[in-house]
């Protein structure tokens, strides 16, 4: 839509060519991400219980990450991801990735979870494995608390997971000590509380981008999630409480500025719409 | 009788009896599906339609009403929750042509036609059979893992359409977001009430709370003591965790009751609109 | 092959690509729309395959003899009926399942979800005040440290729910004694509505900028940091 040109100076205040923001954005960004100008990240509580909940989980259970997302928001849960895989080889828990709503979550989270797995010496089978995208919406849920292996079948290698070392013994929702739910779908958590977490009182976990998290602060304070990651700042969190910085931490800098010049653009915009008014008051008077 | 029955439901061995199997269970299909619509007029579809609902939402919310006894828990409906829900898994699975159907057709008529733009429909086509053909050829290699730095090609190409392709353009297309959501945040964000003056206060107190350098701004203030309180990331905290939290959950509530009434009126089918209508 | 430097390539010239629709609409962008598109249906046949149905229908009903499985097809595609006049009630049949088998998903989830919530909203409107030992006061700053905690936490948790709560209750006009009550209640609860909308805009501004920088970061570290080593160390 065209915008009818500034007639003054308050009025360009608030009339600024949208090429003149998306520039400012990018350069903003750009220069941050080339010379930043770091500040210390503090752990929030809710990434320290995400934390403190996957190192309190049983041993000799399996934790389940579900990576219910796709590369729309892996700038965020991509970080997510690897800060919580990171934490499960840290504490020697034995994991499994899964997803069972964007297909892509599956194989871009297999993506992350390889490199980091050599890292610490992982074997696929016997400390990881990657149970792979499975349709079928709520319905993979309800099979799979009664059934892991029929429900899963094949890995996303093409394997039965009735064939990894690590799923030896791997029943049914009983053998699953903590569940991680990676996402930036809304509903999924809903589904995975009314059927898995409230009934069975499996322990439940989330990751979530950071529009969709000021929705679930009230099933942390519920107890009904033990922490969540909120944002690229979760998992940025994550990994100064695992010593560790990654991507997260990269960003956050970037995103400070980010957050600065957003704050500035909407007070200049409310400078000049505000000034403007006045001068159109003191004409019509 | 029983017998019978659970020779004829046992599984087949050998390609003939199993095709024979599948033949005859095929053709029972059809002639049910055909008598069906032959003998059920308008008003018996709607019975059947009805009941059919009806059965579905029954078996799953019975199963958790009944009481469960023994152990492990259970009532005479847990055994069929696993295997119903994983052939309906089965069945929600085949819809996926639904969509693609649909793409086929319009993008199909763009070339058929030579509509302007046609080349677009054809590197959608394009796009769609080499990701799929690539893709189903990937798996049927089952290349060992930890993968070698030369892969066979069908795996390069694959790679090539979903790490260099699929994913950066849905990531791109997404980050083009930032972009609007600066140009809308200086346009549109104009304090003209004092509600959105207060809305715009939390708004400046979330954003500078969550990131290290709102951290850094109050930082000079003593952390202990009701000063403490005033640090932009405690301040930040407080608005998420003690004022929008509330809010959040009322609006839950709300859901939560207009979903079960939806519900409600869907599995009894008492829903009426486009989709309920007879069929003209 | 190697794929990673045509991998490394095709994210750059894909990225580029969309971004040009920020100066306008043009071919480049629109190229690319449909070529994302096509990819996005590729995939999702692929996994509804090699994920889903291979496992689960074609290898039990081909090489374990359970030919019960193609009954499962035959339900699954009575949906394509909604392309027949004729024949339109068959895919309502099924869609009436699926709406069925979701409903009776409602009714199993609603108290999981929301039950804990209900009782996780019964806050403490008063402090637990336990002297330290049997006989002696409380100092007065305790009581009122107590006190302010649980009034700025509490009571303004509990206010803000049923305010917001009785935003939301369209039953009962404003009128008349309870109901000018309730419309003051109303709106008291826009306003505390505006701060957590004010809050969800925060984490929004957040989300959208964390995925332009990931892109960014791409661009800079990943692509122009396989040929320019400044730009390779920095990431």
């Amino acid at each position: 839509m065209a915008q009818a040109p500034a007639t003054g100076s308050w009025d360009y205040l608030q009339r600024m060519p949208r090429y003149v923001i998306y520039l400012l954005l990018a350069g903003v960004v750009l220069w941050q991400l080339l010379a930043p100008i770091r500040f210390p990240i503090v752990p929030s509580s809710t990434t320290r219980d995400v934390y403190k909940a996957i190192r309190a989980a049983p041993e000799n259970k399996l934790i389940i990450i579900s990576v219910d997302w796709d590369a729309s928001t892996q700038a965020e849960t991509g970080p997510q991801t690897a800060a919580v895989i990171r934490a499960c080889f840290e504490s020697g828990k034995r994991f499994a990735l899964m997803n069972w709503t964007a297909p892509m979550g599956a194989k871009l989270a297999n993506d992350i979870a390889r490199p980091i797995a050599e890292q610490y010496h992982a074997e696929y089978g016997r400390d990881w494995c990657n149970w792979g995208f499975k349709s079928g919406g709520a319905n993979v849920l309800m099979a799979m608390v009664k059934n892991i292996p029929e429900t899963m079948g094949n890995d996303v290698r093409g394997k039965r997971v009735t064939s990894l070392p690590m799923m030896k013994g791997v029943r049914d929702i009983k053998d699953i000590g903590l569940v991680v739910e990676v996402t930036g779908l809304a509903g999924v958590t809903e589904t995975w509380i009314g059927l898995v977490q409230g009934p069975y009182q499996t322990p439940l976990t989330a990751a979530y981008t950071a529009v969709m998290a000021p929705g679930y602060y009230a099933y942390t304070d519920s107890g009904q999630l033990k922490g969540m990651l909120v944002g690229v700042k979760g998992a940025a969190e994550m990994e100064v409480l695992e010593r560790k910085p990654g991507l997260g931490s990269a960003i956050m800098s970037a995103q400070s500025w980010g957050h600065i010049l957003i704050l500035a653009l909407i007070i200049l915009g409310n400078t000049g719409y505000l000034l403007a008014r006045g001068r159109a008051r003191r004409e019509r008077a | 009788m029983r017998q019978t029955v659970l020779k004829l439901l046992a599984p087949t061995t050998g390609t003939a009896s199993l095709v024979a199997h599948l033949a005859a269970a095929l053709l029972v299909c059809a002639l049910l599906l055909f008598a069906l619509h032959r003998l059920l007029g308008p008003r018996g579809r709607r019975w059947l339609i009805a009941a059919v609902t009806f059965a579905g939402g029954l078996f799953y919310g019975l199963e958790y009403f009944l009481p469960a006894h023994g152990k492990p828990e259970k009532n005479f409906l847990t055994p069929w929750i696993e295997p119903v829900s994983v052939a309906l898994t089965v069945v929600f699975a085949f819809t996926v042509g639904l969509g693609i159907y649909s793409l086929c057709q319009v993008h199909g008529r763009n070339v058929g036609r030579r509509r302007p733009g046609w080349h677009n429909s054809l590197a959608f086509f394009a796009a769609m059979v080499a990701m799929f053909v690539s893709g189903l050829w990937e798996h049927h290699l089952r290349l060992p893992e930890p993968l070698p730095a030369v892969v066979p090609w069908p795996k390069g190409v694959y790679e090539v359409l979903f790490n260099g392709l699929y994913g950066p353009l849905q990531a791109a297309t997404f980050s083009l977001l930032a972009f609007y959501i600066a140009s809308a945040a200086y346009r549109a964000f104009r304090i003209r009430s004092a509600e959105a003056g207060l809305m715009m206060a939390a708004a400046f107190i979330v954003m500078l709370g969550q990131v290290p350098f709102g951290r850094w701004l109050t930082s000079w203030l003593p952390a202990a003591g009701p000063l403490g309180s005033l640090r932009l990331e405690v301040l930040g905290d407080y608005v998420l965790t003690w004022l929008n939290t509330p809010a959040q959950r009322a609006i839950a509530f709300g859901v939560a009751v207009g979903a079960l009434a939806m519900s409600l009126r869907l599995w009894l089918s008492l829903e009426r609109g486009t989709f309920f209508s007879e069929q003209s | 092959m190697n794929p990673e430097v045509p991998v490394l390539w095709a994210t750059a010239i894909a990225t580029l690509g969309v971004y040009t629709i920020l100066y306008r609409e043009n071919p480049i962008s629109r190229l690319f729309e449909h070529i994302f598109v096509g990819l996005a249906a590729g995939y999702l046949i692929l996994v509804t395959w090699t994920q889903n149905l291979e496992a689960k229908w074609w290898a039990p009903m081909v090489h374990q003899g359970r030919w019960q499985w193609i009954f499962a097809p035959v339900i699954g595609l009575l949906f394509y009926f909604i392309y027949s006049r004729r024949l339109l009630w068959m895919a309502r049949l099924v869609m009436g399942l699926t709406f069925g088998t979701a409903a009776g998903y409602t009714f199993r989830q609603f108290f999981p979800i929301n039950a804990p919530q209900i009782t996780a909203s019964f806050k403490p409107l008063r402090p637990d005040l336990v002297p330290p030992s049997a006989g002696e006061a409380l100092h007065p700053l305790r009581v009122l440290d107590a006190w302010g905690y649980v009034i700025l936490h509490n009571w303004v948790f509990a206010i803000i729910l049923f305010t917001v709560l009785s935003y939301f209750f369209f039953s009962v006009p404003h009128e008349g004694r309870f109901g000018r009550v309730l419309g003051r209640s109303s709106m008291a609860g826009r306003w505390f509505l505006m701060i957590a909308f004010g809050a969800m805009f925060g984490n929004t501004v957040m989300a959208r900028l964390s995925l332009f920088i990931g892109r960014m970061q791409f661009l800079l570290f990943d692509w122009l940091g396989h040929y320019v080593t400044w730009f390779g160390g920095r990431g």
